[in-house]
């Protein structure tokens, strides 16, 4: 095959801002080539250099070897699909198609005839007459592949063509798009966002992010053999796991080395290990490769998605003490006084503030009458930089006064050092009313025991995804209850036919082709 | 919408008020003639003959077409380009533009008649400049300085009005005419012009209507030389006092317009495959 199009270090810069960065690519005769990335990572922008809508900043384009940046673009033996068609209102079907031949001054027996071709290619004989605003949006793209194809180009460019079709339509005209491109044998440059798509039409995917390639291959090649996470993410759901090539053909995950068919890694270097769902079974847990239950089950219409926990997160544990106390009552000013002991970090004791003693007791003080708030006007406490317990006393204006226990303790924080994460939490108190009351429980505890997570690497936030508890918060009755907060652990993604049921024990099982390993030093 | 049909009820008893019933009198006083009692209204056509045998007036008549005729053409000639070169830039750039374009229409247009006729008159300042070159020209009270004022007037219509459409016009298809082998000049006439057709039309309407029926742009710039059929209309309500017979010639301008409006109508549904995708 004969290369048709070179794209040399393609640099385009708009306002400062760069949306391509180098890129380099080679694009043969006959080919179906897929741009694929998410939205703004610049495929656009490419496809739009190509049909001469944009001058590179920097970086050439070869056209059959020869230079064309500065070829305009009715000049290009390149044609386009927009993203939205753009067919010209005011010419009907066949007009539209026989625009670019009519600027060529074809006879008009040759336009009728190449017109009427390529109308009964997109089956849309019968139309010819029709005004283009009348017709649906499948049409409208069929016109519009019509209107390109007629002028018999050496390679054509589709700009998300099908992205305003509903699912259906858009199936059809994958097939339909990939029989046409068959039948005239050219080129096709394709630009879409949908994976799917990008799979089921191309001879070559190229995945761009960020406005750099980051793997060429075919559709086999991209979705087996990922070359970094991106690709792995984005085409297709994965499981990605760290992991060390121990050496050839083995691999540690887990803890546990498995056999696989990668080679060529330096010894003991770290690596992603991509397992797709699909390629994952569940099999009774004594006789799986690995372990672990049944977090969650997800019914996607023609399987089910299985979550499996092989190994829990970075957790903690802490005290919740319910106590219900009766406000203190001054009857002579009808005032009502409330406040609860509270748990105070040793590290905090010395930016303690008097705003942070009355929200951590949550104290407060009210009129029975008028129901309305009174202010605290005065507290009295002593405290020392030393584990132990302190009272601190809160006073109003009218003389009403409530005493609590500040209790001061070591900081209570967990170190995970095999997820490199850091766990935070305190102990506290609650009445159970507040805990009857809540509305979403799971985010008030979090908040009352001040959990929080991040990564020792980056110092980046870690979310706490598990919040367990053994009360029912419905009919919850005073007593010390213990709370874990937990971070997400290892989970596999499986695609099952079979419906598990959440808490099972199950077993894991894959093959050592399965495992596909992406070197952390990146892409391509 | 039901519940605030009743809010039309104001305008359409300002309609009545305002445009039925004087057309109802027009239409009235035309076919009707002046007689001794008040009271008596004798039907006639004698007005309408009145009109078309006088040559005189037939000599107005074409001479006020002509006259909007040309200064509807000026104006879509110097328009277009405007409107173009407005519809090319962004942002301030533009905004500032159609300011430029508007700014003298906050001015009374008999003001800025007046200011023309300072600039004109054979003293004035344009014959000041143009003596320097030793060149003497009349220019206040000719059929220049009608046309002139007239274009000055209502060329803003047109830009504006052309403007319109084509900024509506969607920019991928002058790149997709591009993508198709078109060069810059097969872009515009294949696909600019055909799809700005719409603001070209409703700007020759603004323009034409004005124009054919201006009284104090021929008066005050063309002197008494330039008698259109607006002037005759006015003097005819005004000086002669004859109503019934300037009713009879506003009924006959009212047909030509509504001929001619047609005929432009047509014109465009021809240019347009006849498919209405505009209307």
């Amino acid at each position: 095959m004969r290369k048709l199009i070179q794209f040399k270090n393609i640099v385009k810069e708009f306002d400062g801002q760069l949306v391509l960065k180098g890129v380099n690519l080679d694009i043969y005769e006959n080919e179906f080539v897929t741009l694929l990335g998410p939205s703004g990572c610049g495929k656009t922008t490419l496809l739009r250099i190509l049909g001469g809508f944009l001058n590179p900043t920097e970086g050439s384009v070869l056209f059959d070897n020869e230079e064309i940046i500065n070829v305009p673009p009715y000049k290009r033996e390149i044609n386009t699909v927009f993203q939205k068609y753009a067919l010209f209102p005011h010419l009907n079907v066949y007009d539209n198609i026989a625009f670019g031949l009519k600027i060529k001054k074809e006879p008009k027996d040759i336009i009728e005839k190449k017109v009427m071709r390529m109308l009964k290619l997109v089956g849309l004989e019968e139309y010819s007459k029709r005004s283009v605003t009348e017709m649906s949006g499948g049409q409208q793209q069929r016109v519009a592949i019509a209107r390109a194809l007629v002028n018999e180009p050496m390679v054509l460019l589709l700009d998300e063509p099908l992205g305003a079709l509903d699912l259906k339509l858009r199936k059809e005209m994958q097939h339909e798009l990939k029989k046409i491109q068959q039948e005239v044998g050219i080129t096709f440059i394709y630009v879409t966002h949908d994976q799917e798509e990008a799979l089921t039409m191309s001879d070559k995917i190229v995945v761009m992010n960020a406005g750099e390639i980051q793997q060429i291959g075919t559709p086999t090649d991209i979705y087996n053999e990922p070359v970094n996470e991106f690709v792995a993410n984005f085409i297709g759901e994965s499981n990605i796991i760290d992991g060390v090539m121990i050496k050839d053909y083995e691999v540690m995950f887990e803890d546990k080395k498995f056999e696989c068919v990668d080679f060529g890694f330096d010894e003991n270097e770290k690596v992603d290990i991509v397992i797709r769902p699909e390629d994952l079974d569940i099999v009774a847990k004594d006789k799986g490769k690995l372990k672990g239950f049944v977090k969650s089950v997800l019914f996607k219409g023609v399987h089910y998605e299985t979550i499996v926990e092989t190994k829990s997160g970075t957790s903690i544990t802490v005290k919740m003490t319910v106590e219900d106390k009766e406000p203190v009552f001054n009857e002579q000013a009808n005032e009502k006084m409330s406040a609860n002991d509270f748990y105070l970090d040793i590290e905090d004791v010395k930016e303690l503030t008097e705003a942070d003693i009355i929200a951590r007791a949550d104290a407060q003080a009210w009129n029975t009458e008028t129901d309305e708030w009174n202010s605290i006007t005065h507290i009295e406490y002593d405290i020392k930089e030393e584990n132990g317990i302190y009272p601190v006393t809160f006073k109003t204006s009218s003389g009403t006064s409530i005493t609590v226990n500040m209790i001061v303790a070591d900081e209570n924080r967990v170190i995970n050092k095999e997820y490199q994460e850091e766990i935070y939490a305190v102990n506290f108190f609650k009445s159970s009313d507040e805990i009857k009351e809540s509305i979403a429980l799971e985010t008030e505890l979090k908040t009352w025991a001040n959990a929080s997570c991040w990564s020792m690497e980056d110092g980046n936030s870690v979310e706490i995804t598990d919040v367990v508890y053994d009360f029912d918060p419905e009919n919850i009755t005073p007593g010390v209850y213990d709370v874990t907060f937990k971070t997400e652990g290892y989970e596999y993604k499986v695609d099952t036919t079979d419906e598990y049921h959440e808490g099972e024990e199950v077993g894991l099982w894959f093959n050592p082709e399965d495992i596909h390993i992406m070197s952390k030093k990146g892409s391509y | 919408m039901r519940q605030f049909r009743s809010m039309a009820y104001p305008y359409i008893i300002w309609i009545a008020a305002m445009i039925v019933v004087p057309m109802l009198m027009i239409f009235m006083y035309a076919f009707t003639v002046k007689g001794n009692d008040v009271t008596t209204f004798r039907f006639t056509i004698e007005n309408f003959g009145k009109f078309f045998s006088d040559a005189i007036f037939i000599e107005v008549l074409k001479r006020s077409l002509f006259i909007a005729v040309i200064t509807t053409i000026i104006c879509v000639l110097l328009g277009y380009p405007a409107a173009y070169i407005i519809a090319q830039t962004e942002g301030k750039t533009k905004m500032f533009l159609i300011l430029l374009i508007t700014l003298p229409m906050w001015i009374n247009m008999l003001v800025r008649t007046y200011a023309w006729m300072g600039i004109l008159q054979d003293d004035g300042i344009l014959n000041s400049i143009l003596s320097i070159f030793g060149l003497d020209v009349k220019l206040l009270h000719t059929s220049f300085a009608v046309i002139l004022g007239m274009v000055y007037n209502f060329i803003p219509f047109m830009i504006l009005q052309i403007h319109t459409s084509l900024s509506k016009m969607d920019k991928s298809l002058i790149e997709a005419a591009s993508d198709l082998g078109a060069n810059k000049l097969q872009c515009f006439l294949r696909v600019t012009l055909p799809l700005s057709l719409p603001g070209v039309i409703s700007g020759i309407t603004l323009v034409f209507l004005p124009a054919v029926s201006s009284f104090f742009i021929p008066k005050l710039l063309g002197g008494g030389q330039f008698v259109l059929i607006g002037n005759v209309i006015e003097s005819q309500f005004l000086t002669a006092g004859n109503w019934n017979f300037g009713s009879a010639i506003s009924l006959i301008m009212a047909v030509i317009i509504m001929i001619s409006m047609y005929i432009t109508k047509k014109v465009d549904k021809v240019e347009n495959g006849e498919r209405g995708i505009f209307n």
